[in-house]
């Protein structure tokens, strides 16, 4: 099956990075990773392994030095002008922390507009923010609220949507529960799934939990040190992990959390 | 070592935390789980006497022998970051982003114990490698921000330990942090209290996190302890349905490296979310969230003993209450 995204051998570094002789101080080295159309991936690393910066360089939001990054097909460097657009409707991110990735001073209604005027140059009428919002399990009496009224679950939720208005193909969510509780987690996580289910979505996401990666996502890609330490099915990688990282990760994952079979 | 009774915390005449009885041992590391709104953090603040001057507070917190709540802020002061340590979910935060390392543990070292000059100096080292920095002789020099979240977590959990606390109680420690430092922060955290004979008040919201460090456990949910007793015995045999929700929500790990069948497996959640303050329901504050509510439910459930120092206060318990 053909790939939606293919990045090969690609090398990232931010402005200003140190560049040392010989050295150019890269963020990212030397990925490639191919995501199928459909497909859930997670991707798994500590914090400054690269694997936030590795979702903003494949959704185009950043721009790469060396090597190869295509969506659908073609590379992203060529979606230019009206093209950009384009490429930004179909690549959506969510992001951690929805209180601070909404703005205080917007109504709902206005930040589920943005992406919809941004990108597609029109005003969504009502019916279709309540549609946009109900789907994701909230009411309409939200849309006049704003950010500082709702709990961080609502909120998620919100930004979950407003990634949605536009009809991306892929969602790559950027740590989308970390920042709540575990009840709530659970009710996101359900929705994400469902979301991806009903409207056929492709998932990446960035995660440092391995027990929500390892229930959502049949892929994994395990980072470090900005590269690829390991990636595959995420079933064959985590009963048989063949580095020794991965081991550690999993044992420092395993030793904190509950262990259940899986009845449920 | 440390008796919660009938400890009542309101503001604005409305009740945010009745807890009939909670209790302590020494050496003891107790857990204290629920959501964001259950009232963990409040109770923790409570018996520090760390709550805003609005609130009020009655009942009693017994340690040592003293009511915390009868106390002045003098003779608190005495209790308070010396017998009493603390360490906060957020260490870039607590931590003072203008001020040296060496600095902030000696503040601490000077406020809450007798040493003075070189001693303070040597203790501050002491600390440091205690919590398993490397090269505190270096370290001291450095600022905050020269740390990770991991190190930087240990400097506080330094600070909190300098004047040798009976009591340590540590609010989710290790939320903002990776998994492989939060499991060596947790480990540091046990054999701290191993080592020290220090009792611990590990609040979080994450029943897989508590498990690993406590050997006991109380499930708070609307200001009430609902379920209390030794962690393995909550965690294989919940008898609150609360509790049985909070563990049915946690992601957790497949058995036996049974990854396969975990795939694409729903979480079960918990009806709604956890109700402002003052519009919890009566009776069981549980009871409009939960799916085995029956009529009973209205009216205060009464609290039961199972097996050993098992205890619930729920009308219709999971295993039939046995």
């Amino acid at each position: 099956m053909t790939s939606l995204v293919e990045v090969s051998n690609m090398y990232f570094h931010y402005p200003r990075a140190k560049i040392a002789a010989g050295d150019v101080g890269w963020t990212l080295h030397d990925i490639s990773v191919a995501i199928r159309p459909n497909s859930t991936v997670g991707i798994v690393g500590e914090s400054g392994s690269g694997k936030s910066t590795l979702i903003r360089v494949m959704c185009g939001l950043l721009r790469h030095q060396k090597g190869s990054v295509k969506f659908d097909g073609r590379e992203v460097s060529e979606y230019e002008g009206a093209g950009v657009n384009d490429l930004r409707r179909r690549n959506q991110i969510v992001f951690q922390n929805p209180r601070r990735s909404l703005d205080p001073r917007m109504t709902i209604r206005r930040s589920l507009s943005e992406p919809i005027r941004a990108l597609q140059e029109r005003n969504p009428d009502d019916t279709e923010l309540i549609t946009s919002i109900q789907r994701v399990g909230l009411g309409p009496e939200v849309l006049s609220r704003f950010p500082h009224q709702l709990s961080g679950g609502q909120l998620q939720r919100v930004g979950i949507a407003r990634s949605l208005s536009v009809n991306p193909d892929v969602l790559y969510a950027d740590e989308p529960v970390s920042a709540l509780d575990v009840s709530v987690q659970a009710q996101v996580l359900n929705l994400l799934m469902d979301l991806r289910d009903q409207l056929g979505l492709t998932l990446v996401m960035v995660s440092h939990d391995l027990g929500v990666v390892s229930r959502m996502c049949e892929e994994i890609v395990v980072m470090r040190h900005g590269r690829i330490v390991e990636a595959g099915r995420t079933d064959s990688v985590l009963a048989k992990p063949a580095s020794e990282y991965t081991a550690a990760l999993l044992r420092a994952a395993r030793a904190a959390s509950l262990e259940r079979s899986t009845a449920n | 070592m440390l008796q919660l009774r009938n400890l009542r915390v309101a503001i604005d005449d409305q009740e945010i935390i009745n807890i009939a009885e909670l209790d302590l041992q020494p050496g003891s590391r107790l857990g204290l789980v629920g959501e964001s709104g259950s009232g963990k953090t409040m109770t923790a603040k409570a018996i520090a006497g760390l709550l805003p001057d609005e609130t009020k507070v009655s009942g009693s917190v017994v340690f040592g022998g003293q009511n915390l709540l009868e106390l002045g802020d003098r003779e608190l002061a005495k209790i308070r970051g010396k017998r009493i340590g603390f360490v906060f979910q957020d260490p870039a935060r607590s931590l003072n982003p203008m001020m040296r390392i060496g600095k902030q543990v000696s503040e601490a070292i000077r406020l809450h114990t007798d040493l003075k000059g070189d001693a303070v100096k040597a203790k501050v080292i002491e600390l440091l490698r205690q919590v398993q920095l490397p090269d505190p002789e270096a370290l001291v020099r450095r600022y905050p921000h020269q740390l990770s979240g991991g190190q930087q977590q240990r400097v506080m959990i330094a600070a909190a330990i300098a004047a040798d606390p009976e009591l340590l109680i540590a609010d989710e420690p290790t939320t903002a942090l990776d998994v492989t430092v939060q499991e060596e922060i947790l480990r540091l955290l046990i054999s701290l209290s191993e080592q020290r004979k220090m009792s611990l008040l590990f609040v979080s919201h994450d029943l897989g996190v508590i498990r690993f460090v406590c050997d006991r456990v109380a499930v708070i949910y609307g200001g009430n302890i609902v379920e209390s007793g030794r962690i393995e015995d909550i965690v294989t045999r919940p008898m609150h349905r609360y509790t049985a929700a909070l563990l049915a929500a946690n992601p957790g790990m497949p058995k036996d490296d049974n990854f396969s069948a975990y795939i694409g497996k729903r979480l079960q959640t918990i009806t709604g979310s956890v109700p402002a303050v003052g519009k919890f329901p009566s009776g069981c504050r549980f009871r409009n969230r939960c799916q085995h509510a029956t009529e009973s439910c209205s009216n205060a459930p009464a609290t039961s003993t199972v097996g050993q120092e098992h205890r619930y206060a729920c009308w219709n318990p999971g295993n039939g209450g046995r």
